[in-house]
């Protein structure tokens, strides 16, 4: 399967939260990015004015993929940028291994006369925070401070 | 009556509802939710589940409380209140929130609605000039870290101190604007990272700064609303709503992480991961408290800096100095914070997440001005209806550790209320109603409907029967800016 999301309504009343679905962990990682991305601004706004370089290294697949979420709303803060894209590699995890993370973000600095800005997300949460398995897919659920 | 629990809910009064101690294992006290029965039907079952789960932290003292705006949160519902035993009791940051210290601010005028309505328009496009709001926005004023290590020491005095502030600002702020156990050495450089440039903005979600007006027929208390100086014939004034921004959120998530190892060390088990804690009085503990209450200091000095340029957008609309516009402030209040404070039972670590100090008269923690009186409370409404100021009293002191609601609470998802309404629309119909919105993001300003809301006047009416707070004064919107 290729990656997808979909946000969640029932979940958080006040906030918001998504699934998002992979073939693989690193589709899992890319199809999540795209929803906290989503979350931040319409991406179709946003240009592809450059690009930041992520990588992480965990023990637990769900920890790196908590981390590297919060890196997007960490570069929200820090940097000002906004994003339109990611991908990301994921590799490593065997016979409990490290499993390790090299993403790229794609955006540019926030500018609210071009951009249609959205929600400023406070923090990815740990409520019902989960990433699985199932039937050969990923799936993670996440819900976010707004 | 259908409640959304299967939990057995005892009528205390007609404002006070009990949750036994013996209804869900672990609990150590009874849990305490103050709504009318039309509140309680209308509340999500995370509140129920939430506040039994609080009621089961070790150290907790009475009760586990939730005010009448509660509904579901992050560990605690928001409008929970639990109070620690300071030696044998936790502190958990999802009794406090992400957003530490978001608070409510009341700034006063001489002005009139008479005196702002013609130059409305301007004013509200000056304000939104000078106060930054949306997402990863910026504030005017530019610090090192070095600087940015004094301002989460110092909170708002460090600001009166560099002119963003008058000499007696500080007075009318909860704790003097200034937590003195704050230790910038406990905080990440991620933390700091994400919230150096953010001093003096808004920020986004259910974040606003509105314009009001304080008409006569909408105080209850004269005596109260003149010594907070709110004189009415339609005067206007100010309020707004913010935190700590990215700083503080950073400093939640750094702690909850942690926190997760630490009760393993410690052997505390709890219900819900985001209730995550750790002995008040162990280094974890202690790391926190000292890390939140910088991130506290964070919000009362970007609530500062925010003031500071309200003053200088009502100077340059009106072509006066803010201080012949008698541009005071009236109080300054936290809704997510965890503080010691001293009951009859000794000091206990008072957690308030959604919920707001409401000290009543005589307290020595309150300024000069209002020890009479009892503190103001200030509750914000949704940004279609009204606000509220109360004031404390000496029955919160001894019913709720001194706490009462923070607002109106939200009833509706914000999907929903996008699909019930747009940005744009929304706003011709607040205009049409003589409301001007500016907002940076549509799409987040009909997130923020007045529907998606409970009516802020059913709240108030229950901790004002409840006798937790009395109401004071109702602030009608006529201009708000919304990240």
């Amino acid at each position: 399967m290729t990656s997808s999301f979909r946000f969640l309504e029932d979940i958080a009343l006040a906030d918001s939260a998504f699934e998002a679905r992979g073939g693989t962990p690193s589709e899992l990682f890319t199809a999540s990015a795209l929803a906290v991305i989503e979350t931040l601004a319409d991406p179709r706004t946003v240009d592809p004015a450059l690009t930041k370089t992520v990588s992480r290294h965990d023990h637990s697949l769900a920890n790196l993929l908590f981390d590297w979420l919060g890196d997007i709303v960490y570069l929200k803060d820090a940097e000002a940028l906004v994003f339109r894209d990611a991908a990301c590699t994921v590799s490593g995890g065997r016979a409990g291994g490290e499993w390790r993370l090299e993403g790229r973000l794609i955006g540019a600095p926030i500018d609210p006369a071009r951009q249609d800005l959205r929600a400023d997300i406070k923090a990815i949460t740990k409520h019902r925070y989960e990433v699985r398995q199932d039937k050969g897919n990923w799936i993670a659920t996440v819900v976010m401070d707004i | 009556m259908h409640l959304q629990t299967q939990m057995t809910v005892n009528k205390i009064s007609d404002q006070i509802w009990e949750i036994p101690a013996s209804e869900k294992p672990g609990m150590l006290v009874p849990a305490r939710i103050y709504a009318t029965e039309k509140i309680l039907t209308s509340m999500d079952s995370g509140v129920f589940e939430q506040i039994t789960n609080v009621a089961c932290l070790p150290g907790i003292r009475r009760y586990a409380l939730c005010m009448p705006d509660g509904h579901w949160g992050y560990g605690f519902p928001i409008g929970g209140v639990a109070a620690f035993d300071r030696d044998t009791g936790v502190i958990s940051p999802g009794g406090v929130g992400y957003d530490v210290n978001c608070g409510m601010r009341l700034i006063r005028t001489d002005l009139t609605l008479a005196d702002v309505a013609p130059r409305l328009e301007l004013l509200m496009t000056e304000l939104f000039r000078r106060v930054p709001a949306g997402v990863g926005s910026k504030g005017f004023v530019r610090v090192n870290r070095k600087e940015f290590a004094e301002v989460i020491r110092h909170g708002a005095r460090w600001c009166v101190e560099r002119g963003y502030g008058w000499r007696h600002d500080p007075e009318r702020i909860e704790e003097r604007g200034c937590i003195p156990d704050a230790d910038p050495s406990k905080v990440s450089d991620y933390a700091v990272e994400r919230g150096m440039h953010q001093l003096g903005t808004l920020g986004s979600g259910n974040h606003y700064l509105e314009v009001q007006v304080a008409a006569d027929d909408r105080i209850f208390d004269k005596r109260t609303a003149a010594a907070f100086g709110i004189t009415g014939h339609n005067q206007i004034v100010v309020m707004v709503h913010c935190g700590s921004r990215g700083f503080g959120h950073q400093v939640a998530s750094d702690y909850l992480k942690l926190f997760e190892q630490a009760m393993r060390r410690y052997g505390i088990s709890v219900k819900d991961q985001q209730l995550a804690c750790a002995p008040f009085r162990s280094q974890e503990g202690q790391d926190y408290f000292a890390a939140m209450n910088c991130a506290a200091n964070s919000a009362f000095a970007n609530r500062q800096v925010i003031t500071h340029q309200i003053r200088e957008a009502f100077s340059t609309v009106f072509g006066q100095p803010a201080e012949s516009l008698g541009m005071d402030i009236v109080y300054d209040v936290a809704h997510n914070i965890a503080k010691v404070e001293r009951y009859p039972e000794g000091e206990l670590v008072v957690h308030r997440k959604g919920s707001t100090r409401a000290f009543g008269p005589g307290r020595p923690e309150l300024p000069e001005m209002y020890r009479e009186t009892g503190q103001p409370v200030i509750c914000g409404g949704s940004m279609e209806t009204g606000s509220y100021v109360l004031v404390g009293t000496e029955l919160a002191m001894r019913d709720t550790f001194g706490s009462t609601m923070h607002g109106s609470g939200r009833t509706m998802s914000r999907a929903q209320a996008k699909r019930s309404v747009r940005g744009e629309q929304l706003q011709q119909q607040m205009a049409r109603r003589g409301i001007i919105v500016k907002a940076v993001s549509m799409s987040g300003l009909a997130e923020e409907a007045g529907f998606a809301y409970k009516n802020i006047s059913d709240v108030v009416e229950t901790v004002d029967l409840a006798g937790i707070t009395r109401k004071v004064a109702e602030l009608r919107p006529i201009g708000n800016i919304k990240g």
